[in-house]
Protein backbone atom coordinates (compact mmCIF):
# COMPACT_ATOMS: atom_id res chain seq x y z
CA UNK A 1 0.00 0.00 0.00
CA UNK A 2 2.91 2.49 0.75
CA UNK A 3 3.45 2.63 -3.07
CA UNK A 4 0.31 4.53 -3.03
CA UNK A 5 1.55 7.22 -1.02
CA UNK A 6 4.93 7.65 -2.89
CA UNK A 7 5.79 10.95 -4.80
CA UNK A 8 4.64 10.50 -8.13
CA UNK A 9 6.72 11.08 -11.42
CA UNK A 10 5.96 14.45 -12.30
CA UNK A 11 4.81 14.07 -15.66
CA UNK A 12 3.86 18.37 -15.78
CA UNK A 13 4.05 21.17 -13.67
CA UNK A 14 1.99 20.90 -10.52
CA UNK A 15 -0.70 23.84 -10.07
CA UNK A 16 -3.56 25.10 -7.49
CA UNK A 17 -4.61 22.03 -6.14
CA UNK A 18 -2.68 19.76 -7.04
CA UNK A 19 0.16 21.43 -6.34
CA UNK A 20 -0.75 21.59 -2.66
CA UNK A 21 -1.13 17.96 -2.62
CA UNK A 22 1.97 17.01 -4.37
CA UNK A 23 3.51 19.26 -2.12
CA UNK A 24 2.21 17.67 0.47
CA UNK A 25 4.60 14.89 2.68
CA UNK A 26 4.01 11.03 2.06
CA UNK A 27 2.38 11.02 5.71
CA UNK A 28 0.23 14.20 4.85
CA UNK A 29 -1.07 12.56 1.69
CA UNK A 30 -2.00 9.67 3.42
CA UNK A 31 -3.95 11.46 5.85
CA UNK A 32 -5.80 12.88 3.01
CA UNK A 33 -6.98 9.48 1.68
CA UNK A 34 -7.81 8.64 5.14
CA UNK A 35 -9.88 11.87 5.19
CA UNK A 36 -11.43 10.92 2.16
CA UNK A 37 -12.52 7.80 2.95
CA UNK A 38 -14.61 8.65 6.51
CA UNK A 39 -16.24 11.36 3.87
CA UNK A 40 -17.18 9.32 1.92
CA UNK A 41 -18.84 7.10 4.68
CA UNK A 42 -20.48 10.14 6.17
CA UNK A 43 -22.24 10.97 3.11
CA UNK A 44 -23.23 7.23 2.78
CA UNK A 45 -24.71 7.05 5.87
CA UNK A 46 -26.30 10.89 5.31
CA UNK A 47 -27.77 9.94 2.07
CA UNK A 48 -28.68 6.05 2.69
CA UNK A 49 -29.75 6.14 6.68
CA UNK A 50 -30.98 9.26 7.57
CA UNK A 51 -32.41 10.84 3.70
CA UNK A 52 -33.54 7.14 2.59
CA UNK A 53 -32.16 7.95 -1.13
CA UNK A 54 -31.27 4.47 -2.17
CA UNK A 55 -33.02 1.42 -0.60
CA UNK A 56 -31.32 0.41 2.40
CA UNK A 57 -31.46 -3.04 1.62
CA UNK A 58 -29.14 -2.69 -1.23
CA UNK A 59 -26.65 -0.23 -0.26
CA UNK A 60 -27.12 -0.95 3.54
CA UNK A 61 -25.18 2.32 5.10
CA UNK A 62 -21.87 2.10 7.41
CA UNK A 63 -23.36 2.12 10.73
CA UNK A 64 -26.01 -0.56 9.42
CA UNK A 65 -22.63 -2.71 8.00
CA UNK A 66 -21.49 -2.61 11.89
CA UNK A 67 -24.65 -3.68 13.24
CA UNK A 68 -24.56 -6.57 11.10
CA UNK A 69 -21.17 -7.60 12.03
CA UNK A 70 -22.16 -7.33 15.69
CA UNK A 71 -24.57 -9.66 15.08
CA UNK A 72 -22.98 -12.04 13.12
CA UNK A 73 -20.47 -12.13 16.42
CA UNK A 74 -23.46 -12.72 18.41
CA UNK A 75 -24.67 -15.25 16.53
CA UNK A 76 -21.21 -17.32 16.58
CA UNK A 77 -22.11 -17.70 13.01
CA UNK A 78 -18.84 -15.78 11.90
CA UNK A 79 -16.13 -17.39 14.32
CA UNK A 80 -17.36 -20.88 13.06
CA UNK A 81 -17.39 -19.64 9.04
CA UNK A 82 -14.48 -17.69 9.42
CA UNK A 83 -12.52 -20.39 10.85
CA UNK A 84 -13.23 -22.72 7.85
CA UNK A 85 -12.65 -20.47 5.36
CA UNK A 86 -8.78 -19.61 6.49
CA UNK A 87 -8.53 -23.07 7.36
CA UNK A 88 -9.12 -23.98 3.41
CA UNK A 89 -7.32 -21.05 2.01
CA UNK A 90 -4.37 -21.79 3.98
CA UNK A 91 -4.36 -25.55 2.95
CA UNK A 92 -5.20 -24.58 -0.42
CA UNK A 93 -2.42 -21.86 -0.30
CA UNK A 94 0.07 -24.13 1.17
CA UNK A 95 -0.55 -26.94 -1.97
CA UNK A 96 -0.31 -24.21 -4.33
CA UNK A 97 2.95 -23.36 -3.37
CA UNK A 98 3.98 -27.32 -3.07
CA UNK A 99 3.36 -28.26 -6.52
CA UNK A 100 3.86 -24.72 -7.84
CA UNK A 101 7.11 -24.18 -6.68
CA UNK A 102 9.08 -27.39 -8.01
CA UNK A 103 7.23 -26.90 -10.89
CA UNK A 104 8.06 -23.59 -11.71
CA UNK A 105 11.85 -24.04 -10.98
CA UNK A 106 11.87 -27.47 -13.47
CA UNK A 107 10.17 -25.17 -16.16
CA UNK A 108 12.39 -22.58 -15.47
CA UNK A 109 15.75 -24.68 -15.70
CA UNK A 110 14.98 -27.34 -18.15
CA UNK A 111 13.96 -26.31 -21.72
CA UNK A 112 11.93 -29.28 -22.94
CA UNK A 113 9.66 -29.08 -19.56
CA UNK A 114 8.91 -25.36 -20.32
CA UNK A 115 8.23 -26.04 -23.92
CA UNK A 116 5.88 -29.25 -23.16
CA UNK A 117 4.55 -28.04 -19.83
CA UNK A 118 4.80 -24.28 -20.55
CA UNK A 119 1.87 -23.99 -23.15
CA UNK A 120 -0.38 -26.59 -21.36
CA UNK A 121 -0.35 -24.57 -18.13
CA UNK A 122 -0.90 -20.88 -20.18
CA UNK A 123 -4.00 -22.29 -21.67
CA UNK A 124 -5.55 -24.01 -18.31
CA UNK A 125 -3.98 -20.44 -16.32
CA UNK A 126 -6.39 -18.69 -19.03
CA UNK A 127 -9.16 -20.53 -18.68
CA UNK A 128 -11.58 -18.97 -15.74
CA UNK A 129 -10.53 -21.31 -12.33
CA UNK A 130 -14.57 -20.77 -12.06
CA UNK A 131 -15.30 -23.49 -14.86
CA UNK A 132 -13.83 -26.12 -13.32
CA UNK A 133 -16.31 -25.76 -10.03
CA UNK A 134 -18.99 -28.03 -11.30
CA UNK A 135 -16.78 -30.83 -12.02
CA UNK A 136 -15.02 -30.61 -8.41
CA UNK A 137 -18.23 -30.47 -6.73
CA UNK A 138 -19.47 -33.62 -8.35
CA UNK A 139 -16.22 -35.57 -7.89
CA UNK A 140 -15.62 -33.99 -4.07
CA UNK A 141 -18.96 -33.50 -3.12
CA UNK A 142 -20.32 -30.72 -0.93
CA UNK A 143 -18.07 -28.93 1.04
CA UNK A 144 -14.33 -28.07 1.83
CA UNK A 145 -13.46 -30.06 -1.02
CA UNK A 146 -13.85 -28.26 -4.42
CA UNK A 147 -13.22 -25.09 -2.02
CA UNK A 148 -9.52 -25.88 -1.46
CA UNK A 149 -9.56 -27.67 -4.71
CA UNK A 150 -10.09 -24.02 -6.75
CA UNK A 151 -8.06 -22.52 -4.20
CA UNK A 152 -5.27 -24.57 -5.55
CA UNK A 153 -6.13 -24.44 -9.34
CA UNK A 154 -6.17 -20.32 -8.74
CA UNK A 155 -2.98 -19.50 -7.31
CA UNK A 156 -0.60 -22.49 -8.45
CA UNK A 157 -0.50 -20.69 -12.34
CA UNK A 158 0.48 -17.32 -11.35
CA UNK A 159 3.37 -19.01 -8.72
CA UNK A 160 4.86 -21.90 -11.26
CA UNK A 161 4.73 -19.22 -14.54
CA UNK A 162 6.45 -16.29 -12.67
CA UNK A 163 8.99 -18.49 -11.03
CA UNK A 164 9.53 -19.53 -14.57
CA UNK A 165 9.85 -16.64 -16.04
CA UNK A 166 12.19 -15.26 -13.46
CA UNK A 167 14.74 -17.89 -13.77
CA UNK A 168 14.20 -17.80 -17.73
CA UNK A 169 15.22 -13.90 -17.80
CA UNK A 170 18.15 -13.96 -15.53
CA UNK A 171 20.43 -11.77 -17.58
CA UNK A 172 22.89 -14.61 -19.70
CA UNK A 173 25.75 -12.05 -18.44
CA UNK A 174 25.78 -12.97 -14.95
CA UNK A 175 25.45 -16.14 -15.76
CA UNK A 176 28.68 -15.92 -18.06
CA UNK A 177 30.31 -14.11 -15.33
CA UNK A 178 29.80 -16.98 -12.82
CA UNK A 179 30.98 -19.52 -15.18
CA UNK A 180 34.15 -17.18 -16.09
CA UNK A 181 35.12 -17.30 -12.23
CA UNK A 182 34.66 -21.22 -12.67
CA UNK A 183 31.41 -21.71 -10.83
CA UNK A 184 29.90 -25.15 -11.14
CA UNK A 185 26.63 -25.66 -12.76
CA UNK A 186 25.18 -26.12 -8.66
CA UNK A 187 26.79 -22.86 -7.87
CA UNK A 188 25.40 -20.90 -11.09
CA UNK A 189 21.79 -22.38 -9.97
CA UNK A 190 22.21 -21.52 -6.24
CA UNK A 191 23.78 -18.15 -6.90
CA UNK A 192 22.65 -16.22 -9.54
CA UNK A 193 19.54 -18.36 -11.06
CA UNK A 194 17.49 -18.80 -7.52
CA UNK A 195 18.26 -14.99 -6.14
CA UNK A 196 17.35 -13.97 -9.41
CA UNK A 197 14.15 -15.83 -9.85
CA UNK A 198 13.17 -14.57 -6.21
CA UNK A 199 11.40 -10.94 -7.11
CA UNK A 200 9.28 -12.97 -9.80
CA UNK A 201 8.55 -15.67 -6.82
CA UNK A 202 6.47 -13.25 -4.95
CA UNK A 203 5.23 -11.43 -7.72
CA UNK A 204 3.22 -14.68 -8.38
CA UNK A 205 3.20 -15.64 -4.80
CA UNK A 206 0.88 -11.87 -4.12
CA UNK A 207 -0.92 -12.79 -7.71
CA UNK A 208 -1.55 -16.26 -6.31
CA UNK A 209 -2.83 -14.48 -2.60
CA UNK A 210 -5.26 -13.06 -4.51
CA UNK A 211 -6.50 -15.26 -6.77
CA UNK A 212 -7.02 -17.88 -4.20
CA UNK A 213 -9.26 -15.64 -2.14
CA UNK A 214 -11.45 -15.28 -5.35
CA UNK A 215 -11.50 -19.07 -5.96
CA UNK A 216 -12.16 -19.47 -2.27
CA UNK A 217 -14.73 -17.25 -2.63
CA UNK A 218 -16.78 -18.51 -6.01
CA UNK A 219 -16.57 -22.03 -4.55
CA UNK A 220 -18.18 -20.91 -1.42
CA UNK A 221 -20.50 -18.77 -3.45
CA UNK A 222 -21.57 -21.68 -5.94
CA UNK A 223 -21.27 -24.81 -3.66
CA UNK A 224 -21.07 -24.92 0.31
CA UNK A 225 -22.67 -24.68 3.02
CA UNK A 226 -19.98 -22.98 5.80
CA UNK A 227 -17.37 -20.55 4.78
CA UNK A 228 -17.75 -16.71 4.30
CA UNK A 229 -19.47 -17.17 1.10
CA UNK A 230 -21.58 -19.33 2.28
CA UNK A 231 -22.42 -16.21 5.14
CA UNK A 232 -22.69 -13.58 1.77
CA UNK A 233 -25.27 -16.21 -0.18
CA UNK A 234 -27.29 -16.69 3.03
CA UNK A 235 -27.84 -13.34 4.27
CA UNK A 236 -28.09 -12.00 0.92
CA UNK A 237 -31.15 -14.43 0.51
CA UNK A 238 -32.71 -13.86 3.07
CA UNK A 239 -32.22 -9.85 2.97
CA UNK A 240 -29.98 -9.53 5.84
CA UNK A 241 -27.15 -7.31 3.61
CA UNK A 242 -26.04 -6.00 6.06
CA UNK A 243 -24.17 -8.89 7.15
CA UNK A 244 -23.50 -9.54 3.18
CA UNK A 245 -21.73 -6.47 3.74
CA UNK A 246 -19.69 -7.06 7.04
CA UNK A 247 -18.62 -10.32 5.71
CA UNK A 248 -17.42 -9.05 2.31
CA UNK A 249 -15.42 -6.34 4.22
CA UNK A 250 -14.03 -9.05 6.11
CA UNK A 251 -12.79 -10.95 2.65
CA UNK A 252 -11.42 -7.86 1.34
CA UNK A 253 -9.42 -7.53 4.88
CA UNK A 254 -8.07 -10.78 4.42
CA UNK A 255 -7.39 -10.70 0.96
CA UNK A 256 -5.66 -7.03 1.33
CA UNK A 257 -3.45 -8.78 5.04
CA UNK A 258 -2.23 -11.77 2.79
CA UNK A 259 -0.99 -9.64 -0.12
CA UNK A 260 0.74 -7.31 2.84
CA UNK A 261 2.40 -10.51 4.24
CA UNK A 262 3.72 -11.63 1.05
CA UNK A 263 5.31 -8.63 0.64
CA UNK A 264 7.01 -8.73 4.64
CA UNK A 265 8.25 -11.60 3.75
CA UNK A 266 9.95 -11.05 0.70
CA UNK A 267 11.25 -8.04 2.24
CA UNK A 268 12.34 -10.48 5.38
CA UNK A 269 13.60 -12.99 3.19
CA UNK A 270 15.12 -10.76 0.51
CA UNK A 271 15.98 -7.83 1.58
CA UNK A 272 18.24 -6.89 -1.55
CA UNK A 273 15.13 -6.75 -4.26
CA UNK A 274 14.37 -3.21 -2.97
CA UNK A 275 11.55 -1.72 -5.63
CA UNK A 276 13.33 1.18 -6.75
CA UNK A 277 10.55 3.70 -7.54
CA UNK A 278 7.70 2.14 -7.97
CA UNK A 279 5.45 3.27 -10.89
CA UNK A 280 2.09 4.33 -9.07
CA UNK B 1 2.08 -3.02 -6.68
CA UNK B 2 0.03 -5.74 -8.46
CA UNK B 3 3.20 -6.33 -10.51
CA UNK B 4 2.73 -10.22 -11.27
CA UNK B 5 2.12 -12.01 -14.90
CA UNK B 6 -1.49 -12.22 -16.55
CA UNK B 7 -2.25 -14.87 -18.57
CA UNK B 8 -2.01 -14.31 -22.45
CA UNK B 9 -1.93 -15.64 -25.49
CA UNK B 10 1.80 -17.51 -26.56
CA UNK B 11 3.51 -16.88 -23.65
CA UNK B 12 3.55 -13.20 -23.38
CA UNK B 13 3.39 -12.00 -20.08
CA UNK B 14 2.21 -8.77 -19.01
CA UNK B 15 2.02 -6.98 -15.85
CA UNK B 16 -1.16 -5.84 -13.94
CA UNK B 17 0.30 -2.30 -14.61
CA UNK B 18 2.51 -2.60 -17.42
CA UNK B 19 3.60 -4.68 -20.36
CA UNK B 20 6.82 -6.82 -20.14
CA UNK B 21 7.63 -9.11 -22.38
CA UNK B 22 9.72 -11.97 -21.85
CA UNK B 23 12.56 -12.27 -23.37
CA UNK B 24 13.10 -15.87 -24.56
CA UNK B 25 17.31 -16.66 -23.71
CA UNK B 26 19.06 -17.58 -26.59
CA UNK B 27 19.44 -20.97 -25.83
CA UNK B 28 15.12 -21.52 -26.28
CA UNK B 29 14.92 -19.03 -29.34
CA UNK B 30 12.58 -20.05 -32.02
CA UNK B 31 15.10 -21.87 -34.65
CA UNK B 32 12.52 -22.89 -37.36
CA UNK B 33 13.24 -26.85 -37.43
CA UNK B 34 13.58 -26.33 -33.55
CA UNK B 35 9.99 -24.82 -33.28
CA UNK B 36 8.54 -27.84 -34.85
CA UNK B 37 10.34 -30.31 -33.13
CA UNK B 38 8.94 -29.11 -29.94
CA UNK B 39 5.44 -28.96 -30.94
CA UNK B 40 5.98 -32.43 -31.95
CA UNK B 41 7.00 -32.94 -28.57
CA UNK B 42 3.73 -31.13 -27.24
CA UNK B 43 1.09 -33.19 -29.19
CA UNK B 44 3.43 -36.52 -28.44
CA UNK B 45 3.30 -35.59 -24.53
CA UNK B 46 -0.50 -34.65 -24.79
CA UNK B 47 -1.39 -37.75 -26.94
CA UNK B 48 0.53 -39.90 -24.08
CA UNK B 49 -1.38 -38.18 -21.22
CA UNK B 50 -5.02 -39.05 -22.96
CA UNK B 51 -3.53 -42.86 -23.75
CA UNK B 52 -2.84 -43.49 -20.11
CA UNK B 53 -6.22 -41.59 -19.31
CA UNK B 54 -7.96 -43.94 -21.77
CA UNK B 55 -6.12 -46.61 -20.38
CA UNK B 56 -6.90 -46.20 -16.89
CA UNK B 57 -10.42 -45.72 -16.79
CA UNK B 58 -11.51 -48.08 -19.85
CA UNK B 59 -9.01 -51.08 -20.17
CA UNK B 60 -7.22 -51.44 -16.66
CA UNK B 61 -10.24 -49.40 -14.71
CA UNK B 62 -8.87 -47.81 -12.05
CA UNK B 63 -11.29 -45.15 -11.92
CA UNK B 64 -15.11 -45.83 -12.78
CA UNK B 65 -16.09 -44.22 -16.02
CA UNK B 66 -19.15 -42.34 -14.81
CA UNK B 67 -16.81 -40.61 -12.08
CA UNK B 68 -14.00 -40.06 -14.77
CA UNK B 69 -15.21 -40.56 -18.22
CA UNK B 70 -12.29 -41.45 -21.25
CA UNK B 71 -10.84 -38.96 -23.79
CA UNK B 72 -13.61 -40.86 -26.08
CA UNK B 73 -16.41 -40.65 -24.44
CA UNK B 74 -15.60 -36.83 -23.27
CA UNK B 75 -14.90 -36.99 -27.34
CA UNK B 76 -18.00 -37.88 -28.48
CA UNK B 77 -20.08 -35.52 -26.37
CA UNK B 78 -18.47 -33.00 -27.54
CA UNK B 79 -18.82 -33.57 -31.01
CA UNK B 80 -23.05 -34.22 -29.81
CA UNK B 81 -22.94 -30.43 -28.37
CA UNK B 82 -21.58 -29.01 -30.74
CA UNK B 83 -24.34 -29.82 -33.04
CA UNK B 84 -27.21 -29.73 -30.58
CA UNK B 85 -29.26 -26.07 -30.75
CA UNK B 86 -29.68 -25.65 -27.45
CA UNK B 87 -25.91 -25.54 -26.86
CA UNK B 88 -25.78 -22.63 -29.88
CA UNK B 89 -28.24 -20.47 -28.35
CA UNK B 90 -26.44 -20.67 -24.79
CA UNK B 91 -23.60 -20.12 -26.75
CA UNK B 92 -25.13 -16.91 -28.10
CA UNK B 93 -26.84 -15.52 -24.87
CA UNK B 94 -23.21 -16.12 -23.00
CA UNK B 95 -20.90 -14.70 -24.76
CA UNK B 96 -23.62 -11.66 -25.79
CA UNK B 97 -23.70 -10.86 -22.30
CA UNK B 98 -20.26 -10.81 -22.10
CA UNK B 99 -19.60 -8.62 -25.66
CA UNK B 100 -22.18 -6.05 -24.13
CA UNK B 101 -20.60 -6.40 -20.26
CA UNK B 102 -16.94 -5.96 -21.73
CA UNK B 103 -17.91 -3.03 -24.38
CA UNK B 104 -19.26 -1.23 -21.77
CA UNK B 105 -16.03 -1.72 -19.45
CA UNK B 106 -13.72 -0.38 -22.35
CA UNK B 107 -15.72 2.68 -22.79
CA UNK B 108 -15.80 3.22 -18.60
CA UNK B 109 -12.26 2.25 -18.42
CA UNK B 110 -10.60 4.22 -21.09
CA UNK B 111 -12.37 7.18 -20.50
CA UNK B 112 -11.87 7.06 -16.49
CA UNK B 113 -8.66 6.05 -17.23
CA UNK B 114 -7.93 8.84 -19.22
CA UNK B 115 -9.10 11.35 -16.51
CA UNK B 116 -7.52 10.25 -13.64
CA UNK B 117 -4.60 9.39 -15.23
CA UNK B 118 -4.33 12.98 -17.15
CA UNK B 119 -5.40 15.45 -14.04
CA UNK B 120 -3.50 15.50 -11.14
CA UNK B 121 -5.70 16.12 -8.95
CA UNK B 122 -8.01 13.19 -9.56
CA UNK B 123 -4.36 10.60 -9.57
CA UNK B 124 -4.00 11.96 -6.26
CA UNK B 125 -7.70 11.92 -4.77
CA UNK B 126 -9.25 9.05 -6.54
CA UNK B 127 -6.12 6.47 -7.85
CA UNK B 128 -5.67 5.20 -4.26
CA UNK B 129 -9.73 4.17 -4.36
CA UNK B 130 -9.26 2.77 -8.24
CA UNK B 131 -6.01 0.75 -6.75
CA UNK B 132 -8.23 -0.81 -3.69
CA UNK B 133 -11.23 -1.25 -5.19
CA UNK B 134 -8.56 -3.19 -8.35
CA UNK B 135 -7.54 -5.39 -5.56
CA UNK B 136 -10.24 -6.31 -3.47
CA UNK B 137 -12.28 -9.57 -4.77
CA UNK B 138 -15.75 -7.51 -6.03
CA UNK B 139 -16.70 -11.96 -6.95
CA UNK B 140 -18.13 -11.47 -3.75
CA UNK B 141 -20.68 -8.82 -4.25
CA UNK B 142 -22.28 -11.11 -6.87
CA UNK B 143 -24.90 -12.05 -4.91
CA UNK B 144 -25.43 -8.57 -3.85
CA UNK B 145 -26.07 -7.78 -7.13
CA UNK B 146 -28.55 -10.72 -8.35
CA UNK B 147 -30.65 -9.08 -5.24
CA UNK B 148 -30.99 -6.07 -6.72
CA UNK B 149 -31.12 -6.17 -10.50
CA UNK B 150 -32.61 -10.28 -10.34
CA UNK B 151 -31.84 -13.28 -12.35
CA UNK B 152 -30.81 -12.90 -15.35
CA UNK B 153 -28.96 -11.08 -18.19
CA UNK B 154 -28.87 -7.52 -16.32
CA UNK B 155 -27.17 -9.07 -13.12
CA UNK B 156 -24.30 -11.02 -15.53
CA UNK B 157 -24.18 -8.36 -17.79
CA UNK B 158 -23.62 -6.08 -14.23
CA UNK B 159 -21.03 -8.38 -12.86
CA UNK B 160 -19.09 -8.71 -16.12
CA UNK B 161 -18.59 -4.89 -16.54
CA UNK B 162 -17.55 -5.06 -12.58
CA UNK B 163 -14.69 -7.56 -13.19
CA UNK B 164 -13.82 -6.28 -16.41
CA UNK B 165 -13.73 -2.39 -15.93
CA UNK B 166 -11.05 -2.05 -13.18
CA UNK B 167 -8.11 -3.76 -15.17
CA UNK B 168 -8.89 -1.29 -17.90
CA UNK B 169 -9.11 1.53 -15.95
CA UNK B 170 -5.99 0.98 -14.46
CA UNK B 171 -3.40 -0.04 -17.25
CA UNK B 172 -5.32 2.76 -19.40
CA UNK B 173 -4.19 5.28 -15.84
CA UNK B 174 -0.86 3.94 -16.50
CA UNK B 175 -0.51 4.65 -20.02
CA UNK B 176 -1.75 8.04 -20.00
CA UNK B 177 1.22 8.50 -17.72
CA UNK B 178 3.79 7.33 -19.96
CA UNK B 179 2.83 9.26 -22.59
CA UNK B 180 6.11 11.81 -23.96
CA UNK B 181 5.69 15.54 -22.97
CA UNK B 182 7.10 16.32 -25.63
CA UNK B 183 4.39 14.57 -28.01
CA UNK B 184 1.69 16.40 -25.98
CA UNK B 185 3.54 19.64 -26.27
CA UNK B 186 3.78 19.08 -30.05
CA UNK B 187 0.32 18.80 -29.91
CA UNK B 188 -0.44 21.89 -28.57
CA UNK B 189 1.27 23.58 -30.64
CA UNK B 190 -1.00 22.32 -34.09
CA UNK B 191 -3.52 23.78 -31.73
CA UNK B 192 -5.14 20.52 -30.05
CA UNK B 193 -6.48 21.16 -26.74
CA UNK B 194 -9.12 19.68 -24.26
CA UNK B 195 -10.72 16.74 -25.91
CA UNK B 196 -9.26 17.32 -29.43
CA UNK B 197 -5.70 16.60 -27.32
CA UNK B 198 -6.91 13.22 -25.69
CA UNK B 199 -8.51 11.79 -28.34
CA UNK B 200 -5.57 12.62 -30.79
CA UNK B 201 -2.16 12.13 -28.91
CA UNK B 202 -3.04 10.81 -25.32
CA UNK B 203 -5.77 7.76 -26.58
CA UNK B 204 -2.85 6.59 -29.04
CA UNK B 205 -0.34 6.48 -26.65
CA UNK B 206 -1.97 4.77 -24.19
CA UNK B 207 -3.90 2.01 -26.50
CA UNK B 208 -1.04 -0.09 -25.92
CA UNK B 209 -1.77 -0.28 -22.28
CA UNK B 210 -5.55 -0.28 -22.31
CA UNK B 211 -5.57 -3.29 -24.73
CA UNK B 212 -3.43 -5.22 -22.26
CA UNK B 213 -6.32 -4.16 -19.70
CA UNK B 214 -8.81 -5.31 -22.22
CA UNK B 215 -7.25 -8.16 -22.66
CA UNK B 216 -7.39 -8.95 -18.74
CA UNK B 217 -10.73 -7.64 -18.29
CA UNK B 218 -12.22 -10.24 -20.98
CA UNK B 219 -10.98 -13.05 -19.14
CA UNK B 220 -12.11 -11.61 -15.74
CA UNK B 221 -15.73 -10.70 -17.39
CA UNK B 222 -16.03 -14.55 -18.52
CA UNK B 223 -15.38 -15.51 -14.62
CA UNK B 224 -18.02 -13.05 -13.67
CA UNK B 225 -20.35 -14.36 -16.81
CA UNK B 226 -19.92 -17.94 -16.02
CA UNK B 227 -20.24 -17.62 -11.91
CA UNK B 228 -23.33 -15.30 -12.55
CA UNK B 229 -25.13 -18.09 -14.42
CA UNK B 230 -24.04 -20.68 -11.57
CA UNK B 231 -25.52 -18.63 -9.13
CA UNK B 232 -29.02 -18.50 -11.19
CA UNK B 233 -30.26 -17.77 -14.20
CA UNK B 234 -30.94 -20.29 -17.01
CA UNK B 235 -30.03 -19.89 -20.76
CA UNK B 236 -25.99 -20.16 -20.51
CA UNK B 237 -23.22 -21.98 -20.78
CA UNK B 238 -22.37 -22.30 -17.15
CA UNK B 239 -25.95 -23.16 -16.59
CA UNK B 240 -25.67 -26.04 -18.97
CA UNK B 241 -22.67 -27.23 -17.40
CA UNK B 242 -23.92 -26.61 -14.15
CA UNK B 243 -27.13 -28.74 -15.04
CA UNK B 244 -24.72 -31.56 -16.94
CA UNK B 245 -22.76 -31.86 -13.95
CA UNK B 246 -25.37 -31.91 -11.21
CA UNK B 247 -27.28 -34.68 -13.29
CA UNK B 248 -23.75 -36.68 -13.36
CA UNK B 249 -23.39 -36.78 -16.81
CA UNK B 250 -19.73 -35.97 -16.47
CA UNK B 251 -18.38 -36.45 -20.54
CA UNK B 252 -20.89 -33.71 -21.10
CA UNK B 253 -19.72 -31.73 -17.97
CA UNK B 254 -16.07 -31.87 -19.38
CA UNK B 255 -16.65 -31.37 -22.98
CA UNK B 256 -18.03 -28.04 -21.35
CA UNK B 257 -15.55 -27.20 -19.76
CA UNK B 258 -13.42 -28.09 -22.70
CA UNK B 259 -15.50 -25.69 -24.93
CA UNK B 260 -14.89 -22.71 -22.15
CA UNK B 261 -11.10 -23.14 -21.98
CA UNK B 262 -10.98 -23.38 -26.07
CA UNK B 263 -13.66 -19.71 -25.47
CA UNK B 264 -10.86 -18.21 -23.01
CA UNK B 265 -7.69 -18.53 -24.63
CA UNK B 266 -9.66 -17.38 -28.28
CA UNK B 267 -10.86 -14.14 -26.88
CA UNK B 268 -7.07 -13.73 -25.37
CA UNK B 269 -5.95 -14.38 -28.77
CA UNK B 270 -8.04 -12.37 -30.63
CA UNK B 271 -7.14 -9.07 -28.23
CA UNK B 272 -3.55 -10.04 -28.67
CA UNK B 273 -4.09 -9.75 -32.42
CA UNK B 274 -6.07 -6.65 -31.96
CA UNK B 275 -2.68 -5.11 -29.97
CA UNK B 276 -0.37 -6.03 -32.41
CA UNK B 277 -2.81 -4.87 -35.42
CA UNK B 278 -3.57 -1.56 -33.60
CA UNK B 279 -0.41 -0.66 -31.61
CA UNK B 280 2.36 -2.16 -33.89
CA UNK B 281 4.68 0.82 -32.67
CA UNK B 282 4.06 0.07 -30.01
CA UNK B 283 8.10 -1.26 -28.08
CA UNK B 284 7.58 -3.21 -25.01
CA UNK B 285 10.84 -2.97 -23.68
CA UNK B 286 10.38 0.47 -24.04
CA UNK B 287 7.72 0.66 -21.36
CA UNK B 288 9.82 -1.80 -19.02
CA UNK B 289 12.28 0.84 -18.99
CA UNK B 290 9.68 3.61 -18.69
CA UNK B 291 8.64 1.90 -15.38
Amino acid sequence: MSSLFAAPSGLRAQRGVAGFIAGLSPRGRALLIVTEVVLLLLLWQFLVGTLGLVNAVFFPPPLDVAQGFVELVQQGTLAQNAAVSVQSWLTGFAIAVAIGVPLGLLMGSSVPVDRVFGPIAWTLYAAPAVAYQPLTKAWFGFGTGPVIFLIVISAIFPIMLNLAAGIRTTSPSLIRAARVYGGSRMDVYRKILLPAAVPFLFAGLRQGAVLATIGMVVAELTGSSVGMGAVIIRSANTYNTDQSFAAIMLIVIWSVSMTQLVGLVERWLAPWNRRKGAAS
Amino acid sequence: MARALEPQEGGRLVTATMPLKIVRPSRSAARGSGEGRWRLLLAAVVLAILLVWEAAVSWLQLVPAVFLPPPTAVAASFVELVVRPDFWSAFGYSLGNLAIGVVLAVVIGVVVGLAVGWFPVLRFTVAPFLWLLYSTPKVALAPLIILILGLGAASQIALVLLLAVFPIMLNTMEGALTVNKSLVNAGRVFGANGIALGVKVLLPGTLPFSLVGIQRGAALGFTGQVLGEFLGGAGGLGHLLERAAFDFQMDDAIAMVIVMVIIANLTLTVIGLLRKRFAPWHDDRATVKAG
